[in-house]
């Protein structure tokens, strides 16, 4: 077996007293596609925000591409974070700036200060950027400003930032949550194909369980930040599904309801 | 309430004789003169100088303001240590934020005009001085409100760079500062209206100028020259306030500074993601932030904001600064930094026998404050609704209906000549006014504040009247449709909706003026100011440590409760 490109050994996170995520131990290796389910509040955004270095566990270690996160000094820690490449559900960029800007802070972990900067005047390496928006299926739109972009262009823009980044590993953070159906497949369609091309591991948080099946390989169920089951897609029957929520309701609707919202 | 009658009682109205009976005659002459002023050529040539004199002094000084701004904006705001700070995994509130804070807020305690006196006293009556004594304190202002404007950014979009790897400063630079941008444009335009008036007020002291030349000419009683200044005075704001106003709305950004509302700016922002994540919402906005990207888009849509403002800049920059020459190299000259150590040395130790007075002036200080703003407030709240451009005007909301020619000629007219006269109050500097007031009145705090009260009704008429044109009309249309009259419609809609700004807006320059009390403690008008312009310029510097610390301490304590008072609003 290669070594695993995520490793989390008996990890626990708290916000304060409220414990998003008890005791997960957990391997993602190279070219992996998972998916992690479960419902509002399971601890799924707390677990890819600990596997980009986001935030740091408060019990445990995360391993990511071989250094455990803790121990890195902010400089070594941000070497690790350029290879990973981050996908929200809310887009998360920088709206006034025309789209070239946005695609090409996936080069920003390499660039110098002065070439950021002059990037800002006369944009640096249209070539890359126009290749990855051609990838995503929006080649026209490189000078538009990104606001004026309908919500699944502002995906595809996300999209071409982590291909000109060009990570080992892309998160996914719900990513197709506010993307209508049509839209929410080309979106997972394209994170499919970026992870198969080129090897790269994927991890992303869904909600729709036919996509999990349809496009990942290995489902991880979380519930009040504990794994309830891992497993290849293939084993995953529509009982452990059906029980994951419904027992997630039934103990939900008790006194611990308000607190998970958050 | 009890504090503006407080103040009155403060200020002797009921107490000694106050007009002065002797000055109307001047007082007559001095409003007869604005029909025929100087208009000979000699006179129109040297009033060209001044007031380009003064146009350069506040465009160097904006610009030099600006650049401390971003700077100190940068490094005052409470994102710029969390995202640098974050990467230690330390996240606590560093130290050097603190005392950055801290050092920002003693430069802006301290007037232009204390520290124009100062500048004077170590460099002599040099163009410098001019743009030094705006650019200090307006910088350490413009960088609080920019680190405010930072912190208020939202931030996802840093933090999935930082995510990704990205160095904190070019993090910053593709996310924080290209989205606040549009803010931080709108607020230098408006420090830029603020730097025209502040030069005029700095010509008093002898920096030259339009303030200058007014100065002069009224204690010369040359009436006819003094009013072909004060014309040359209000169309250079005028141009100034206009052309900014226009630039704002061509690049979309209405309103200058948002006081009062961060939480609903909030709630905008949260509800416009929604919207966009839903998909559809283009928005006729402006181009992009990149100037090269502006030009191009210049040859396809004629004329585009951002080729305007870049063609002024480069026109206008290296002329004013050309103008002004300004000997820089004294900043770092080696007798500089003799006269400041000397300066340091002969203000210790503290003389502290003016301790006692303190209490006392302070009192005055804060009565002038308060009259001054009551009425500004209150002036500055019925003159704004004339001035509206959507409120009295045909079709305005208290406008419908039939109109006859007449009506319309009438209601521009009002709005004109109200717009002309706020302009008027805000352009001749709070001394000026003082010294206009002297005429009629005995030399006082009431004086004072009322020069202080007439020069701030013009900003506040002008901010209150941008408030009411930017109010949202959907729940005033609605109460017109259900049959209620005018008045009621004032009342329920209107005065609730705006009331709150207002308010804000008042407390704010409550703030401004206790600062500017100095300025016309300059002419006399009692207070902390005149014993502090006093001490200065009477190198008395031991005295002034102490004064100056009172004062620093007393704008202090008023902001603290402004700041109280305004949250208390939201």
């Amino acid at each position: 077996m290669p070594e695993p490109v995520f490793e989390l050994r008996q990890v626990a996170h708290q916000f304060g007293q409220f414990p998003a995520l008890v005791n997960i131990n957990l391997q993602i290796y190279p070219g992996d596609r998972v998916a992690l389910v479960g419902s509002s509040g399971a601890g799924k955004s707390t677990l890819l925000r600990l596997l980009n270095g986001a935030i740091l566990p408060t019990q445990g270690e995360v391993w990511a591409l071989g250094r455990n996160l803790s121990q890195l000094r902010s400089r070594q820690l941000r070497q690790v974070q350029r290879q990973i490449g981050t996908i929200h559900q809310q887009f998360h960029l920088v709206d006034n700036l025309s789209v070239i800007h946005n695609v090409n802070a996936g080069h920003l972990g390499r660039w110098s200060l002065v070439k950021a900067l002059l990037s800002l005047i006369i944009p640096q390496e249209v070539s890359t950027a126009q290749a990855a928006l051609t990838q995503v299926g929006i080649p026209e739109k490189l000078y538009t400003r990104t606001d004026r972009l309908s919500g699944g262009q502002q995906q595809r823009v996300a999209l071409a930032r982590v291909l000109v980044q060009d990570p080992i590993a892309i998160l996914a953070d719900e990513p197709i949550a506010s993307l209508d159906p049509e839209l929410s497949r080309e979106v997972m369609d394209l994170l499919r194909d970026l992870s198969q091309q080129a090897g790269r591991t994927l991890v992303v948080s869904l909600h729709d369980i036919n996509f999990a099946r349809s496009h990942c390989q290995r489902i991880i169920g979380l519930r009040q930040g504990t794994i309830i089951f891992d497993a290849p897609t293939e084993q995953v029957s529509a009982t452990m599904i059906t029980e994951l929520y419904s027992l997630e309701l039934s103990e939900t609707q008790g006194v611990t309801r308000g607190s998970l919202e958050s | 309430m009890g504090a503006i009658a407080l103040s009155l009682w403060q200020s002797g109205l009921f107490q000694q004789e106050l007009l002065n009976p002797g000055g109307w005659n001047q007082f007559r002459r001095f409003i007869g003169a604005s029909i025929h002023p100087d208009l000979s050529a000699e006179l129109l040539r040297l009033t060209l100088d001044a007031s380009l004199t003064t146009l350069a002094y506040a465009v160097c000084g904006t610009v030099l303001t600006i650049f401390l701004g971003i700077i100190g904006g940068i490094f005052a705001s409470e994102v710029w240590w969390r995202s640098g700070v974050a990467q230690s995994k330390h996240s606590l509130i560093s130290p050097w934020w603190l005392s950055i804070r801290f050092l920002l807020a003693v430069p802006r305690a301290i007037h232009e005009m204390i520290w124009g006196l100062f500048f004077v006293n170590l460099w002599g009556l040099d163009p410098l001085t001019a743009v030094l004594a705006i650019a200090i304190p307006f910088g350490a202002i413009t960088a609080k409100v920019f680190s405010e404007i930072l912190d208020e950014t939202p931030r996802q979009p840093l933090q999935n760079l930082l995510n990704s790897g990205v160095a904190p400063p070019i993090a910053f630079i593709y996310s924080l500062l290209p989205q606040a941008f549009l803010n931080l444009l709108s607020y230098s335009f408006y420090r830029f209206e603020c730097s025209i008036r502040s030069a005029a007020v700095l010509g008093i002291i002898g920096a030259g100028g339009l303030g200058y030349q007014i100065f002069l000419s009224l204690q010369s009683l040359q009436y006819e020259q003094l009013w072909t200044f004060f014309y040359a005075l209000v169309v250079l704001n005028g141009a100034v306030d206009f052309s900014s106003a226009w630039l704002r709305q061509k690049l979309g950004c209405a309103s200058r500074l948002d006081l009062n509302l961060t939480q609903a700016k909030r709630r905008k922002y949260g509800k416009d993601g929604g919207n966009r994540a839903d998909g559809e919402e283009f928005q006729p906005q402006p181009s992009t932030f990149s100037p090269c990207l502006a030009l191009l888009q210049t040859l396809k849509s004629k004329i585009s904001p951002h080729a305007i403002l870049l063609g002024i800049s480069l026109l206008l920059l290296p002329f004013c600064f050309w103008y002004v020459r300004a000997d820089y190299r004294k900043l770092w000259a080696p007798r500089t930094r003799q006269l400041l150590t000397e300066v340091v040395q002969a203000s210790f130790p503290p003389d502290w026998s003016i301790a006692a007075q303190l209490p006392w002036l302070s009192v005055q200080t804060v009565a002038m404050a308060v009259l001054a703003i009551a009425l500004a407030g209150l002036g500055g709240m019925v003159l704004s609704f004339p001035a509206a451009h959507n409120f009295f005007l045909p079709g305005g909301l208290l406008n419908r209906g039939r109109q006859t020619e007449i009506r319309t000629l009438l209601s521009w007219a009002m709005l004109l000549f109200v717009r002309i006269f706020l302009l008027f109050c805000r352009a001749i500097p709070a001394p000026i006014w003082a010294l206009v007031v002297l005429f009629v009145l005995f030399p006082g705090i009431l004086p004072g504040a009322i020069a202080l009260g007439i020069h701030n009704l013009g900003i506040l008429g002008r901010l209150k009247a941008e408030v009411i044109e930017n109010l949202d009309f959907r729940p005033l249309e609605a109460l017109k449709t259900q049959g209620a009259p005018s008045s009621l419609v004032f009342f329920y809609g209107v005065l609730p909706m705006t009331l709150p700004r207002f308010v804000a807006y008042d407390l704010y320059r409550w703030e401004v003026c206790m600062r500017e009390t100095v300025i016309v403690g300059l002419v006399g008008a009692g207070g902390l100011g005149r014993v502090l312009t006093e001490q200065l310029s009477s190198f008395d510097y031991r005295s002034l440590v102490i004064t100056l610390g009172g004062f620093i301490v007393l704008t202090f304590g008023i902001d603290w409760i402004s700041a109280q008072m305004r949250r208390s609003l939201r």
